[in-house]
């Protein structure tokens, strides 16, 4: 009797335990994420008069999506995250490939390709813009070169954009937006380069070596074999870049500051532009509640995936 | 026939390997750089055309004997004073007298925080079915995605909030280090839950047979084998907090309690025109990391690994 009420007062010990454990966890990410997710909300729905805070409805979405800038910042959102994904997916892509062929010295080819990531995106943004900078930077001598660039020369962290080919859609970019995309995705590299390697390393060599018996040549190795089996890490790579480039916001800070002009004002940007600069939280808390919409569709995306392939494992 | 397969090989192989070393150098390129203009004086940054190397003469465009080179740019950022007592220098400038000391304690306190709650949740994680188990999990997966910045709003208006109220021993220090905690928290859960996984669970109940109570099997069995786990999410949160530049910048109010991210992002304005001082600067605050990841790259590949297939 005695010990049977001993034996379930412990497993009740026991069951209570994985509680305390979590419980830390919950609260902290319940006051750091949760709830300010819900206040963002809030905010977006009021705007701050001098007596305090008022209910104003959607007014902070109307006004924000009819400021000039709205739009413009949209579109060279859409530009930078279709350089950015695709430069970095592509390259990511090809040097996985070229490291998963068991060269000698891959250890050291991936620390060195390894240290961009591990330097903050602030610091890979001044680098970057080091190299640019007005008569000084070091490319600026070939890329200030008129004979080379005709007909001046082209001075990246000044020049504005080019005139847009399709109405108001900021295309073709200026230079500082291809040299932004340039940057980011150097920083980008060996992050989606490892993911993309593992997920190689994961598929056995017979299966492509008894297709190139069978008679397939490379590329449909690649396109039939190598694609279909990895488009789970594929997808991932891609919404993590997309997640990442949507909401990075340091190098922009330090290599062009949304500058020259608002040819680099994507929407994270944007975001701490209205908020910090022009300190109208209302419109800010109406973008931000958009940059998460974007971002939520791109994590539950995300997870649908990671799911599919725990049920493989 | 045998001998012209392996010459093809060869070849193969001499390609992959020139890919990869271009590859690498253009990987490299960006950094080199910055450390040749870092060590560069001042008349050889504002020359026109831009010259790669301060090693020209008038007679030679190149010789090792004539290179001028120069520590100004380090000099200005650390600003070396003479001090009484050891070591016989203090650092005045504001770089390294405030800024770097500042990201040093945020960093390490949020990563041990973050090692402490993360390795409790991860244990429970990997060890306990409870009721809400695999939507807690989702949950926490589901929050690693999101990025700091559409939160930022909110937590200024909170630091505002809080700042007002004046609560005892209240800074924005804790406030930002509780941030950074409740941000790198949830990666580093999903992280822990993995190493955790790969501990055979059937050591510590051998220990439980044995007598011992659970929360002793953790401290005693599991945890010394989980510590390179542990250790591999201590770096990686390091390194996080130590790179993150926007949440320090907006949400510290005082510059004197502001990281070394700041600190660049301000030298950046101050130095237009100086290139070597920002140069130095940029080396300073990336060194030690760099030097930190190339010491424990193992230690990190695996939980990158470890925590980017889940999120």
């Amino acid at each position: 009797m005695l010990q049977t009420w001993c034996a379930r007062l412990r497993k009740r010990g026991l069951d209570t335990l994985p509680f305390w454990l979590i419980l830390p966890t919950v609260l902290v990410l319940l006051v750091v994420q949760v709830y300010p997710a819900v206040y963002t909300l809030w905010l977006s729905l009021h705007e701050r008069e001098p007596q305090g805070w008022f209910y104003v409805g959607l007014k902070n979405y109307n006004r924000l999506f009819h400021t000039s800038l709205f739009s413009e910042s949209v579109g060279h959102t859409l530009v930078f995250l279709l350089g950015y994904v695709g430069l970095t997916m592509a390259a990511g892509f090809c040097v996985a490939l070229l490291l998963s062929r068991n060269v000698r010295f891959s250890g050291l080819y991936i620390t060195l390709l390894f240290i961009p990531w591990i330097i903050a995106d602030i610091i890979a943004g001044l680098v970057f813009r080091l190299l640019v900078v007005p008569d000084y930077g070091l490319l600026s001598g070939i890329l200030q070169n008129p004979s080379l660039f005709l007909p001046h020369g082209l001075s990246v962290l000044t020049a504005v954009r080019p005139q847009p080919w399709f109405g108001q859609f900021p295309f073709p970019p200026a230079p500082a937006m291809l040299y932004l995309i340039l940057a980011s995705s150097w920083r980008a590299l060996p992050f989606i380069t490892l993911l993309l390697l593992a997920s190689l390393q994961t598929i056995p060599t017979e299966i492509i070596e008894s297709s190139r018996i069978d008679g397939a040549s490379r590329t449909q190795v690649i396109r039939r074999i190598l694609i279909p089996l990895m488009l789970p890490t594929l997808v991932v790579a891609l919404f993590s870049l997309t997640l990442s480039g949507m909401n990075g916001v340091g190098m922009i800070f330090s290599l062009t500051s949304g500058g020259p002009g608002t040819s680099t004002e994507v929407l994270s940007y944007m975001l701490y532009s209205i908020g910090w600069r022009q300190l109208r939280f209302g419109r800010a808390a109406a973008l931000a509640m958009l940059i998460a919409l974007v971002n939520w569709l791109l994590i539950s995306g995300t997870l649908r995936f990671t799911r599919v392939q725990d049920r493989r494992d | 026939m045998a001998r012209a397969l392996l010459t093809r090989r060869q070849w193969e192989n001499l390609l992959v390997n020139g890919a990869l070393i271009l590859v690498s150098v253009l990987a490299m390129l960006p950094i080199a750089t910055t450390l040749l203009i870092s060590f560069k004086n001042e008349e050889d940054i504002i020359r026109k055309p831009p010259v790669i190397f301060p090693c020209d003469t008038p007679e030679t465009a190149f010789s090792w004997q004539d290179c001028r080179w120069a520590v100004e740019g380090y000099q200005r950022v650390l600003a070396p004073k003479p001090a009484a007592g050891w070591p016989g220098f203090k650092l005045a400038g504001n770089m390294f007298r405030i800024y770097v000391p500042n990201t040093l304690l945020y960093a390490l306190s949020s990563s041990l925080a973050v090692v402490l709650l993360a390795g409790l949740a991860g244990y429970a994680f990997s060890r306990y079915r409870f009721r809400g188990h695999d939507i807690l999990l989702t949950g926490i997966l589901a929050i690693t995605g999101v990025p700091l910045l559409t939160n930022l709003l909110a937590l200024y208006q909170m630091g505002v909030t809080l700042r007002k109220s004046a609560l005892p021993l209240y800074n924005d220090r804790l406030f930002i280090i509780f941030v950074y905690i409740g941000f790198f928290l949830p990666l580093s859960v999903w992280i822990a839950k993995g190493f955790f996984d790969a501990i055979p669970h059937e050591l510590e109940e051998a220990a439980l047979i044995d007598g011992c109570s659970p929360v002793g099997a953790l401290t005693r069995i599991t945890m010394p084998l989980a510590l390179p786990g542990l250790m591999a999410i201590f770096l990686l949160t390091f390194v996080n907090v130590w790179n993150e530049f926007i949440a320090g910048y907006l949400l510290i109010a005082r510059n004197d309690l502001k990281p070394a991210m700041f600190g660049l992002y301000d030298f950046l304005s101050q130095n237009i025109i100086n290139l070597q001082v920002i140069a130095a600067a940029c080396i300073l605050i990336a060194l030690p990391v760099v030097l930190l990841f190339l010491f424990t790259r193992r230690s990190f590949f695996r939980a990158m690994m470890e925590g980017a297939v889940k999120g």
